[in-house]
């Protein structure tokens, strides 16, 4: 029997009833963040004061969440969707699924700024880190981009300057750590990632860029499809295709380095979140910009939650716990993939 | 109408079109055709607007380059081949300039309907690109091309590496467009298929354009068999339909 002419049998290239199944997951995590810990706060309670309601949480409780596990939270779901959202657009602007966030020096960049930071300072690191880690991510990326001359006329020239830039500052880094031991554990737990400095300030000034590029990256997502084809055909489409490449990578740049100089180099989130999305939903348009961000946040308020809480009362670096679970998550979503495909 | 006057193309220092003059009609369907290096691909892309020239080349009085408000859709002849993507949102992308980016309307989804039926693929909907036949994908790419209801398509080389079967049922999907009107513009390698199919004929060599005119009038000419060096033979059959063969000597 001939098939009847019915739109409905191609199915939605997006369905946005994900994003809110995403929005859920991502509200109960936070729930969960901020109730388990050392000190268990009971869910009633939490919302009640965090709806401003009489019979809340009183006294140390009360400052608890208010003062340091609600800001951990929503830096950590922050920094999460930071970087899956960056590791998903820039698999999609240089071609390549293995791209993550910390692909044009970003990393070394901030990582370099962190040590100079944390040698350079007397006593005030945390004052100090975040900027210069920022500074240097940024300054890292812009030298990338420099050297390789064509910009994105050639990706492969643009990551291959993006190694060479990041084996630059991560040998200088390394030298610096070895003229000043005193600064190597620090430098090192801060390259483990770590959300232990969260606090109003910090959430408010990274809110700031990481919710503007994730707005900016998601206006443009639904066009940013069109740049998985060659230049001619998505100018062809109505793309210009350099000027929305720059536009995607310097607000995700800019959501990277922000999440960085925010809470240290977090590994995997970048590649294992947009990954993850995609194999659920089987689906990989750029339209789960914003799904892909919920499902970050939510993934990074977990691996936060299992850092204070496998070994409490001592942490565990965020970083371990981000590669210890998305690395064999990661092959498992791979495996699938090729199963079904 | 589109038209190139003096139109010249120079990559570094190499002049891959040479004081092009050339006037298209629209709703036809002007072949392409010359040896490897005449200029054919880089006409094309020039026409769509993506490559700098001096000169002039325009569509409706207006210059091509870095415009986007016409329709214009661009077959490659190596499209760049999205990983994970299924056929139904790779066709879908067509609509991009008709209905906005990512905006699904309901006449645009039954159209790409449509289009996947006339194309072979709508069992194949489901699929992801980066797993279809060369044929497959081909008949992929005119799917898009013809969701995009353009004004102008542009397809470079679109029967290449494919059986004589697919490259027939992709050349009927091109000519679906003439009925509506649209201004067919190729290249193509195999002259006789160019001479079925196409209305006029260009012959270029080395970035010059030797003669254009109606194919019946083109395919005897002595400029075609200069543009082949005189490697080639034109027969004729009993139908009337001329065939196009390399030459060969003491061909039997």
């Amino acid at each position: 029997m001939k098939n009847q002419l019915n739109e409905d049998h191609l199915g939605r290239i997006w369905n946005w009833r994900i994003t809110m199944v995403a929005g859920l997951i991502l509200l109960s995590v936070a729930l969960l963040g901020v109730s388990f810990g050392p000190i268990g706060l009971s869910f009633p309670k939490i919302i009640k004061t965090l709806l401003g309601g009489s019979n809340g949480l009183q006294g140390q409780e009360r400052v608890l969440l208010l003062q340091l596990r609600l800001p951990r939270v929503i830096l950590a779901a922050l920094v999460g969707a930071a970087l899956s959202t960056s590791g998903a657009v820039y698999q999609t602007v240089f071609r390549n699924p293995l791209a993550d966030p910390y692909l044009l020096g970003a990393a070394s960049g901030a990582g370099l700024g962190a040590t100079l930071a944390i040698t350079s300072s007397g006593g005030n690191v945390y004052g100090l880190l975040p900027i210069f880690s920022f500074v240097g991510g940024i300054l890292a990326v812009l030298t990338t981009f420099f050297i390789s001359g064509k910009f994105f006329a050639e990706p492969n020239s643009l990551l291959l300057s993006g190694i060479a830039v990041g084996s630059f500052g991560t040998a200088v880094q390394t030298y610096l750590q070895q003229r000043h031991s005193s600064a190597l554990r620090p430098v090192y737990s801060w390259i483990l990632g770590e959300l232990t400095v969260a606090n109003w300030q910090v959430v408010k000034w990274s809110s700031l860029y990481i919710i503007s590029s994730i707005l900016i990256l998601i206006t443009v997502s639904k066009q940013l499809d069109g740049l998985m084809l060659s230049d001619e055909e998505s100018f062809s489409l109505g793309i210009n295709p350099n000027k929305l490449r720059i536009i995607a990578v310097a607000a995700a740049t800019l959501a990277t380095a922000t999440a960085v100089a925010a809470s240290g180099l977090i590994g995997f989130v970048g590649i294992v979140v947009p990954h993850l999305v995609r194999g659920i939903t089987h689906r990989v348009t750029n339209r789960s910009l914003a799904t892909i961000a919920m499902a970050g946040a939510a993934f990074l308020v977990l691996a936060d939650l299992g850092a204070r809480t496998l070994l409490s009362p001592a942490e565990l670096p965020i970083g371990v716990i981000t590669a210890f679970v998305g690395a064999p998550f990661f092959l498992v979503v791979l495996r699938k993939r090729r199963v079904t495909q | 109408m589109i038209q190139a006057k003096d139109l010249t193309v120079r990559i570094g220092e190499r002049t891959i079109l040479n004081h092009i003059d050339l006037v298209i009609q629209p709703e036809k369907w002007t072949c392409l055709v010359g040896p490897n290096g005449a200029g054919k691909t880089t006409f094309l892309r020039a026409l769509l607007g993506v490559l700098p020239y001096s000169g002039s080349l325009t569509e409706g009085g207006v210059e091509v380059f870095h415009s986007q408000e016409r329709n214009v859709a661009f077959v490659p002849q190596q499209p760049q081949i999205p990983l994970g993507m299924s056929v139904t949102e790779y066709v879908m992308m067509g609509r991009a300039k008709k209905d906005g980016w990512g905006r699904e309307s309901i006449a645009g989804r039954r159209f790409v309907h449509k289009v996947l039926e006339q194309t072979q693929l709508y069992g194949l909907h489901n699929q992801h690109v980066s797993r279809l036949s060369g044929g497959e994908m081909q008949r992929a790419l005119i799917a898009r091309a013809l969701a995009q209801e353009p004004e102008v398509i542009l397809l470079d080389e679109p029967t290449s590496a494919l059986d004589l079967h697919h490259q027939i049922s992709t050349l009927n999907n091109i000519e679906l467009l003439k009925e509506r009107g649209v201004t067919i513009i190729s290249t193509m390698h195999d002259i006789t298929l160019a001479a079925m199919y196409a209305e006029e004929i260009v012959v270029m060599q080395d970035g010059n354009v030797l003669l254009h005119g109606p194919a019946h009038s083109v395919i005897h000419s002595s400029e075609l068999r200069e543009a082949f060096d005189n490697r080639i033979n034109v027969f004729t059959l009993d139908s009337g339909r001329p065939v196009i063969v390399a030459a060969k000597e003491n061909l039997i």
